[in-house]
């Protein structure tokens, strides 16, 4: 009521009965959400007879049996994870050193025949996972690329390479050309304005491009599924066949999903400030 | 000290007249890279989905590609299954949007007119989003698996008894729940930063003119964040139509076909069945169905001025 409150927006406030429906639902929407990610993380470090305890078990012994098993005999995820980070980590990088060179030529060009060309980009990127994986098994097998983390790093591009491209072009359409003018007056040549001052300027789109990218390829599975193999197969192949062929090891593929899914959470958290701008594609700025 | 030398003399060669010519061959040159490695990504196999939707292949023993018309079309047409796992696949796109849109912006709403804590919620409330699909499934099943399961365990002191997984009804919204699990938190996240970029004077003026928090949200602040809803509507709808990982690894398309959507079986006859001439023909209705998408997707973005 005061003129001196909080400028935030009058609505924030709102009467008592409303700040209660606020809480409740917030309260109903974080058990929602929390409840399986805690439920995972605990089960992972229960024993057998815990996790399949028909009445779900709140206090339990810890045991840290469950991720020692992942690194020690049969079901040793090393070479998994090492694929993971080498396939994911290098379509990623890859997509956003190209993205970001193509990104800064589509945002400054006034070429003819520009928005065809940004739309080829974008549709690349829509197209639905399966009719891509399709002929590219055919074209791999061909080419011997099945079962190879070059393969696989190709197949990650599809989907990372004009995302990144979209989203380095929206970071740099943001930044005013007359920075590169006045680098090219003071004597830059057009690669040191863009090496040297532009770049620079859009460290969080670069982060927040890798990030994303990154993302998206270690979550991946359909494109693991068809193209990877013994020399190749990642993380999320790994853990659906812990269900799959060993019977169900259910502690065991709690501590694996726990596994992949922490990295992703802390990277996902860090970029949160550009993540509505990378997840529309720049289409919505954030706040 | 080469470059030290040659920057200057470069800068000093063109005089400050007009650089446009050159400017244009810049840009082309820093897309070359992309648009080469792209169209090697895209157009090839495009290409090679048109002539497979033509043709049976045969896997062993080297690629055999035989021509066999529109064979493969004529299939695709008269096959009562595809038109089943359609029908399935719009109810699915229906219902996930709908829960999503519908509890991502309640969340949001609610998270706006939080005045402390508000970014600690929302890390907490986004956290699925960034949970590889395979591992929603994996631990859906582990939720819902029918001895030990805890949300069985819940459904059962509510009085469900029953495989979740197992019924025809329960499995459809068991991998309906687990995408609106994931997705829910990016509209939500979406909304917010729409509803934060609404100017405080049209929240304030919806407010002071006495009008109720029901009023104003519907009648002042939904309209403002309508681009903003229809985006997240948009981005969301692609991934929709092609989800596949959590129905993979939870009921594999089952029981009795209840979650079988087009992805699921255009997996299946491609690398089950190995059929791979109609998965073809399948992968290229579900391109076309996608591309339309798309062109909406970026005409909207186009008419409020947000492409460049």
């Amino acid at each position: 009521m005061s003129a001196v409150s909080i400028p935030a927006s009058p609505l924030e406030r709102g009467t008592k009965k409303a700040r209660v429906i606020v809480w409740i639902v917030l309260a109903v929407g974080l058990v929602w959400t929390l409840v399986p990610l805690l439920w995972m993380f605990t089960s992972s470090f229960k024993n057998d007879q815990d996790v399949t305890s028909a009445d779900p078990k709140v206090l339990f012994a810890p045991t840290l049996d469950n991720y020692t098993g992942l690194f020690t005999g049969a079901n040793n995820l090393t070479p998994y994870l090492w694929h993971s980070i080498v396939a994911a980590g290098l379509s990623a990088f890859l997509a956003v050193a190209i993205g970001a060179l193509a990104g800064y030529g589509l945002a400054r060009t006034q070429m003819r025949g520009k928005k065809h060309l940004s739309f080829w980009i974008i549709s690349t990127r829509m197209a639905p996972i399966a009719a891509v994986v399709l002929p590219l098994f055919l074209i791999f097998r061909q080419l011997g690329l099945i079962d190879s983390i070059p393969g696989l790093v190709l197949a990650y591009l599809t989907f990372d390479l004009p995302f990144a491209i979209w989203l380095m072009s929206a970071f740099f359409a943001d930044l005013p050309p007359s920075l590169e003018e006045s680098a090219l007056v003071a004597g830059c040549s057009r690669w040191q304005a863009f090496w040297q001052v532009i770049l620079p300027l859009t460290k969080s789109g670069l982060v927040t491009t890798f990030v994303l990218c990154l993302v998206f390829a270690w979550n991946d599975y359909a494109f693991a599924l068809v193209f990877s193999g013994p020399n190749s197969q990642t993380l999320p192949i790994a853990a659906s066949q812990l269900v799959t062929q060993t019977g169900i090891d259910w502690g065991q593929l709690c501590a694996i999903g726990t596994f992949v899914v922490v990295p992703m959470m802390l990277a996902g958290l860090a970029v949160r400030r550009w993540l509505v701008t990378g997840l529309t594609l720049g289409a919505v700025t954030g706040e | 000290m080469a470059t030290l030398t040659k920057a200057p003399q470069h800068a000093a060669t063109p005089p400050p007249a007009k650089p446009k010519k050159p400017l244009l061959a810049f840009e082309g040159k820093l897309l070359a890279p992309g648009v080469i490695l792209l169209a090697a990504l895209s157009i090839l196999p495009f290409i090679a989905i048109l002539v497979m939707s033509v043709s049976r292949i045969r896997l062993l023993g080297g690629v055999a590609v035989g021509f066999v018309g529109l064979e493969n079309w004529a299939r695709f047409f008269t096959d009562p299954d595809l038109a089943a796992n359609w029908l399935r696949t719009a109810v699915f796109f229906l219902l996930t949007l709908g829960l999503e849109m519908l509890f991502g912006v309640g969340l949001a709403i609610c998270l706006w007119r939080l005045l402390k804590g508000r970014n600690a919620v929302l890390s907490l409330l986004l956290l699925p989003m960034f949970v590889a699909p395979v591992i929603v499934g994996l631990l859906g099943r582990f939720l819902t698996d029918s001895t030990f399961g805890l949300y069985t365990a819940v459904l059962r002191t509510l009085g469900y008894e029953g495989d979740i997984l197992g019924g025809k009804y329960s499995a459809f919204a068991a991998v309906v729940f687990m995408d609106v699990w994931e997705w829910t938190p990016l509209i939500t996240l979406i909304t917010l930063a729409g509803l934060s970029s609404v100017p405080l004077s049209i929240r304030e003026a919806a407010s002071l003119d006495g009008a109720g928090t029901w009023k104003s949200l519907r009648h002042i602040v939904l309209p403002s964040i309508a681009n903003v809803l229809l985006v997240a509507l948009l981005i969301r709808s692609m991934d929709a139509i092609r989800y596949f990982d959590i129905i993979w690894v939870t009921t594999n398309g089952g029981p009795a076909d209840a979650t079988k959507v087009v992805p699921v079986r255009l997996y299946e006859t491609a690398f089950r069945f190995f059929d791979l001439g109609y998965a073809a023909a399948i992968g290229l209705v579900m391109l076309a169905a996608s591309i339309v998408i798309a062109r909406v997707f970026v005409r909207l973005l186009d008419q409020k001025g947000l492409t460049r």
